[in-house]
């Protein structure tokens, strides 16, 4: 036990948690609703949609690829699902079958070019954005779908305290969405024969390959799960902000890279864990939040963050180069 | 006939028709409608297709033969492309609705040189225009949506502005003169914070409102520029029952909001009509063609009076579209 915190300790997910626990600390102490039970519920809802997309992200960065097409993925599960919801009595059931059905048909598409093409996934999943999105603004001419079903828009979610005004504090959808993909992700990375794959099919492909590890397959299944949790994502969009755009989720892709990448994954593979994600998605939710909480000016609150990322990096560049060090002076040793 | 006489035929009737053409140029023209292209900031998204109905509509009664296109994705590069490829068509008048006025800039400057008309709209600052056309001004738009939160919120107390980014340009100069206006006329009223980025999207709009409620607890009015502010955060003012407590106003697409509208969530939204800025383009291109002379109180035809920046060259109209209750159901017939 105390061999694995001494390890734990010289990780960037510890450090970035210690950044986070003094921002937090600093946050509860000098504004009393930080700390409150409605803004924690506020944060997670809002972040659900880019959390969701981010553990999706890790596993396709963590085998040295990267995937940005996933907000048009998303996007098309999202308009198709609720508008066949629209018309047909299908329920919860019968969007989440055709929101991750699409999104892993689209993953696949983005898989089986890498494997076919085996050229670089940006140029790869930047073609499929295009392709993707493209076809669904033809298709929708890009007109939003204002009314929902009543049901979705109602959602679901535990209620554990309701206030004077009648305003109630739940668990919601995308709170329990989220959650279950970072534990499922987890489970996947960590306590399976494949998230091991993964790891080392990212860290050395060649010698992933060499030792009989089947890379078309892996591949296949990185962008399908990207998908799968795209498909997830684009409903727990949907619900929260109780209608539909076609053109509201592409472009914030750089969002989801950045909480990943800030987490510690390298975008080199072979890097790269669900704890750290959850810290970085956690670093900007709590930055964002909390500058408007302490009442600091919006003008400033753009740098603030740009300097908060920037002191990320310069955290992550610091141990890279650590770490090149002490290769280094192994080698020559 | 032989393949030789053929082709002396041909070279006949081709020498014949540019001597036509360059013998009678303006009877040419004058049967001719003027070709007018608009670039717009995206193709394919519903505002600039009500706005083409308009276009088509000041084609027909402006005998301009009218035509829009537009980038994929918004993006100013891909403007000054279309734009281009305009200049190369000789086209006669050419229509902007621009993203980003310096991107904008020089190609416009090259559409001028190579003789052809720029009109633009939401676009008063674009340099080398020949003439750009407001449905409102930014002063006017500001203080109408400033008087609407004032009454909503009996003149006093604090509020808070929402606009799309910190450098929205349009968004930015209607919350000044919206502040000004407030600074002005109404003492009792305060806002509570600088103006809040995100009224470009739903789930921004309702992270920074629930954000502003527990920060500013004392708010009770919320202004929102962008069109989707008023839906987030009146998304949030639904779900905690704060609709009575706080008067929401601002930017609106009917459609849309009809919902928060009907409940009351909104109490009053504001919003020029596309169509009507397709015609006012297409009017005002007539115009400058016909050598009109431009000054303040002049008609636009199928608009009304104007008020003329001759120094800026900016048409003003007034057409300041108001959404509640009462006008909503006309506004979403006509497709708004």
């Amino acid at each position: 036990m105390h061999e694995v915190i001494k390890r734990f300790t010289r990780t960037h997910e510890f450090r970035l948690l210690l950044v986070i626990i003094v921002m937090a600390g600093l946050l509860a102490v000098f504004t009393p609703e930080f700390a409150s039970l409605q803004n924690l519920v506020d944060v997670l809802s809002a972040n659900a949609f880019i959390g969701i997309m981010s553990a999706g992200l890790l596993v396709v960065i963590i085998t040295g690829g990267i995937d940005l097409s996933f907000a048009a993925t998303a996007s098309i599960a999202q308009y198709t699902a609720l508008t066949v919801a629209n018309h047909f009595g299908i329920g919860w059931t019968g969007i989440f079958a055709i929101s991750i059905s699409l999104g892993v048909v689209l993953g696949l598409i983005n898989g089986v070019l890498m494997n076919t093409l085996r050229t670089s996934a940006l140029i790869v999943t930047i073609a499929t954005l295009n392709v993707f999105y493209g076809v669904l603004l033809t298709v929708t001419r890009g007109a939003d779908i204002f009314s929902l079903p009543d049901w979705f828009n109602a959602g679901f979610e535990l209620v554990f305290h309701t206030d004077a005004q009648g305003a109630s504090l739940a668990i919601n959808f995308q709170i329990i969405a989220l959650f279950a993909a970072f534990l499922v992700t987890w489970l996947l990375l960590n306590r399976s024969n494949i998230g091991r794959q993964i790891y080392a099919f990212g860290g050395n492909p060649d010698a992933a390959q060499r030792v009989g590890f089947n890379v078309v397959r892996l591949n296949l299944l990185v962008y399908g799960y990207m998908g799968a949790l795209a498909g997830v994502a684009s409903l727990v969009q949907a619900q929260l902000v109780q209608s539909v755009s076609p053109t509201a989720l592409v472009g914030r892709e750089l969002d989801v890279v950045a909480a990943v990448v800030i987490g510690g994954a390298s975008l080199n593979g072979g890097s790269g864990t669900v704890m750290g994600t959850i810290l970085g998605l956690a670093l900007i939710a709590i930055l964002q939040n909390g500058l408007i909480l302490l009442g600091v000016s919006s003008y400033w609150s753009l740098f603030n963050t740009g300097l908060v990322i920037i002191a990320a990096v310069v955290m992550m560049a610091m141990e890279t180069k650590k770490r090149h060090k002490l290769v280094v002076q192994g080698v020559t040793s | 006939m032989n393949r030789r006489n053929l082709l002396k035929l041909l070279s006949i009737s081709a020498l014949i028709s540019s001597a036509v053409g360059i013998g009678y140029p303006t009877v040419a023209s004058a049967a001719e409608p003027k070709v007018m292209v608009t670039v717009v900031k995206e193709a394919g998204v519903p505002w600039f297709n009500i706005l083409n109905q308009g276009l088509e509509e000041g084609g027909k009664r402006f005998n301009l033969k009218t035509s829009m296109t537009g980038p994929a994705k918004a993006d100013p590069a891909q403007q000054v492309k279309l734009i281009e490829d305009l200049i190369a068509k000789k086209v006669d008048v050419i229509g902007l609705v621009p993203l980003d006025t310096k991107v904008t800039a020089q190609v416009v400057k090259r559409a001028r040189d190579a003789g052809i008309m720029v009109i633009t709209q939401e676009g008063p600052n674009q340099e080398g225009k020949t003439w750009d056309v407001e449905l409102m001004s930014a002063q006017a738009y500001g203080e109408t949506q400033m008087k609407a939160l004032a009454r909503e919120m009996g003149e006093q107390g604090d509020y808070v502005v929402l606009v799309g980014t910190l450098t929205t340009t349009g968004h930015n100069q209607w919350a000044d003169a919206a502040i000004a206006y407030q600074k002005a006329n109404y003492p009792k009223m305060k806002m509570a914070a600088d103006r809040f980025p995100g009224a470009d999207f739903i789930d921004e709009s309702e992270r920074v409102t629930q954000d502003i409620l527990k920060a500013h607890p004392n708010v009770t009015g919320i202004m929102s520029m962008g069109s989707n502010g008023p839906i987030g955060a009146g998304n949030v003012l639904k779900k905690r029952n704060l609709a009575g407590k706080i008067a929401l106003v601002g930017t609106t697409i009917p459609s849309q909001a009809k919902a928060h509208i009907m409940a009351g969530v909104i109490r009053e939204g504001f919003l020029w009509s596309p169509k009507e800025a397709g015609l006012a383009m297409t009017s005002v291109a007539r115009l400058a063609l016909d050598g009109a002379k431009f000054e303040s109180g002049m008609d636009v035809p199928g608009l009304g009076k104007a008020t003329i920046d001759s120094v800026n060259n900016v048409v003003m109209v007034d057409r300041i579209l108001a959404i509640n209750k009462k006008t909503i159901d006309d506004l979403i017939k006509l497709g708004l």
